[in-house]
């Protein structure tokens, strides 16, 4: 079950300043990076939500990630829909797809659920790659970003891009809480603690989790429609399996089942890649070696660390009484 | 309420249980004795739908429920507790009993909003604190109680689904003789129409709590009749000496 503790308000708080000041004040490459992790954090956050709350480890949202962005290509340049109702469309398509295989996977557990949403995505990237309306290994160009300039906003504006990218995952989070807290989202959580109990006291367990994992698909989706929509060009490479691989890295990275870590992972991921890309091509090993780093410490990611280091100071302050002494003293 | 008619369950050679025929009427108690290995809670499993019996028919309510998978023959009324606590450890006791009512009341899968704030789910999240001496215990953590306490919180859960029969398999196991003792009271004060079946080896509270007793031994029926009865069976006693092939 989900809940905000002050830390973790505390740390939405900064995540927000920092991303605020960084589309205030940066240029054109630090803009790129800021929505880069933006769209990252959407992702991962898709997944928390599943791997995090219910031990849905998957190694598809890469590929759901790389449906939204197909499908709102598709539809807003072969199809011609506007790009609101392509953006809807292709949302609800990946929700839809999503829940489908939540459905069919629900039976599988651990290392086999890993191994069905990984050939899911492949599935999709294979036929992705040779299919012709999808422009096989070529991908697709040309793809418009939502036209909000009706409302006197210019999507097309970097800076706007990044700040619309922001509200977005703001709009996401909030939607993933409401989801977590809500009575579908205790069953799920109820789910992976007991399973046999769950459905011995009369929940149909496939279904909950099947409609929790084509809500995670959706906001996958959205990630994959900013995507598109961030880059104006999409290849099969989106729905790669690494970009699963990847984003289940930034998830551990960051502090899984924390939802607030994996944005913190983002963050931290596509900061060292841009840093140390640009001092080594084997940035690849140096990220390696500090997952490995985090997994080894026993730690719940970066975020689990630091919630786990706050507990621990201030269980040391309530009991120690010299401590408080010390305290009442000063 | 609940009967069953010649379940028959083999695991390879092992036959588990034989023909057992058994029918409960709405508001009774029955007890289960038998020794370990006697097929109990084999029994248990088929008539929750855990396992399938190789033959035999499963009626709950007057409806074949055979066929039925674990969930919906929850939904109809067939609850159960584990002789091993299945709670959820990492919540607290009032949200243990939560995610039970929420399922009765059809709020464990709304989206937009939490099963806990529902008054429905509340009251019956009350109701059972109330019935099984958790009130206490409500905003504690599973792993912050007792294990008396989780043994009580093992019913409270499978309670909160307003079921019309309850299988308990050893709701005793594991705690002392003063707790037994008032886990005897907590059985004998739950509602009246409620029909038990429940698998225990304290003598004491099987004859306290049942108005029927049935003894398996080797996955058969060998004793089915009033707890007098039971008192005086020489062939119960033989089967707690350990003498059962000699009988």
């Amino acid at each position: 079950m989900f809940r905000h503790t002050p830390l973790r308000y505390a740390a939405l708080v900064l995540l927000a300043s920092a991303a605020l000041f960084q589309a205030f004040t940066a240029q054109y490459f630090g803009l790129e990076i800021l929505t880069e992790i933006l769209i990252l954090a959407m992702l991962v956050l898709a997944l928390d939500m599943v791997a995090g709350f219910g031990g849905m480890v998957s190694l598809c949202h890469g590929a759901l990630m790389g449906v939204g962005a197909y499908g709102y290509a598709v539809l807003s340049t072969t199809a011609g829909l506007t790009p609101p109702v392509a953006m809807g469309a292709a949302v609800a398509i990946t929700a839809g797809l999503s829940w489908i295989i939540g459905a069919i996977c629900s039976r599988s557990h651990g290392i086999y659920f890993i191994m069905a949403t990984l050939a899911f995505g492949q599935m999709a990237y294979s036929y992705v790659f040779e299919a012709p309306i999808f422009g096989g290994d070529d991908g697709l160009g040309g793809i418009e970003r939502l036209d909000l300039s009706v409302v006197g906003i210019d999507l097309n504006d970097t800076r706007t891009f990044a700040l619309f990218c922001l509200v977005a995952l703001a709009a996401m989070y909030g939607l993933a809480v409401v989801i977590l807290r809500s009575g579908l989202g205790r069953s799920f959580s109820g789910v992976m603690h007991n399973e046999q109990r769950m459905r011995a006291l009369g929940l149909t367990v496939w279904r909950v989790k099947a409609d929790v994992f084509g809500l995670s698909g959706m906001i996958a989706g959205v990630a994959g429609v900013l995507a598109a929509q961030h880059i104006m060009y999409i290849s099969p490479g989106l729905m790669a399996w690494t970009v699963s691989g990847e984003a289940l890295v930034v998830v551990i990275l960051g502090g899984l089942g924390t939802l607030v870590g994996p944005l913190v992972g983002a963050a931290v991921f596509v900061v060292l890649k841009h840093e140390l890309s640009s001092l080594t091509t084997h940035w690849h090993l140096i990220v390696g070696v500090i997952l490995i780093g985090v997994v080894m410490s026993r730690a719940n990611g970066i975020f689990g660390f630091i919630e786990d280091f706050v507990a621990a100071r201030s269980k040391s302050a309530n009991t120690n009484p010299k401590a408080r002494e010390g305290t009442k003293d000063a | 309420m609940l009967e069953t008619r010649n379940l028959d369950k083999s695991f390879g050679a092992v036959h588990v249980t034989r023909r057992v025929s058994l029918k409960l009427e709405r508001g009774e108690r029955r007890v289960i004795l038998g020794p370990n290995g006697a097929g109990k809670t084999t029994l248990f499993n088929q008539l929750v739908g855990e396992l399938t019996p190789d033959s035999g028919r499963v009626h709950l309510a007057g409806e074949d429920v055979t066929a039925l998978p674990v969930a919906k023959r929850a939904r109809q009324g067939l609850s159960r507790s584990y002789q091993k606590n299945t709670l959820f450890d990492g919540l607290t006791v009032e949200e243990n009993l939560g995610l039970a009512a929420a399922i009765y009341t059809g709020n464990a899968t709304r989206i937009w909003s939490d099963s806990l704030g529902k008054a429905e789910v509340r009251e019956i999240v009350r109701d059972v604190a109330n019935q099984v001496d958790l009130m206490p215990f409500l905003h504690a953590k599973v792993s912050e109680i007792s294990y008396g306490v989780r043994r009580q919180l093992e019913v409270g859960v499978a309670l909160a689904t307003r079921p019309l029969v309850l299988l308990m398999d050893e709701p005793t196991s594991g705690v002392g003789p003063e707790m037994a003792k008032g886990f005897h009271d907590l059985l004998n004060n739950l509602p009246r129409d409620l029909t038990l079946l429940i698998i225990e080896h304290d003598m004491d509270l099987a004859f306290d709590v049942a108005d029927t007793i049935t003894v398996l031994n080797y996955g058969e029926v060998v004793f089915d009749g009033l707890p007098d009865a039971a008192r005086g069976s020489d062939l119960l006693k033989e089967i707690y000496l350990g003498s059962w092939e000699d009988a």
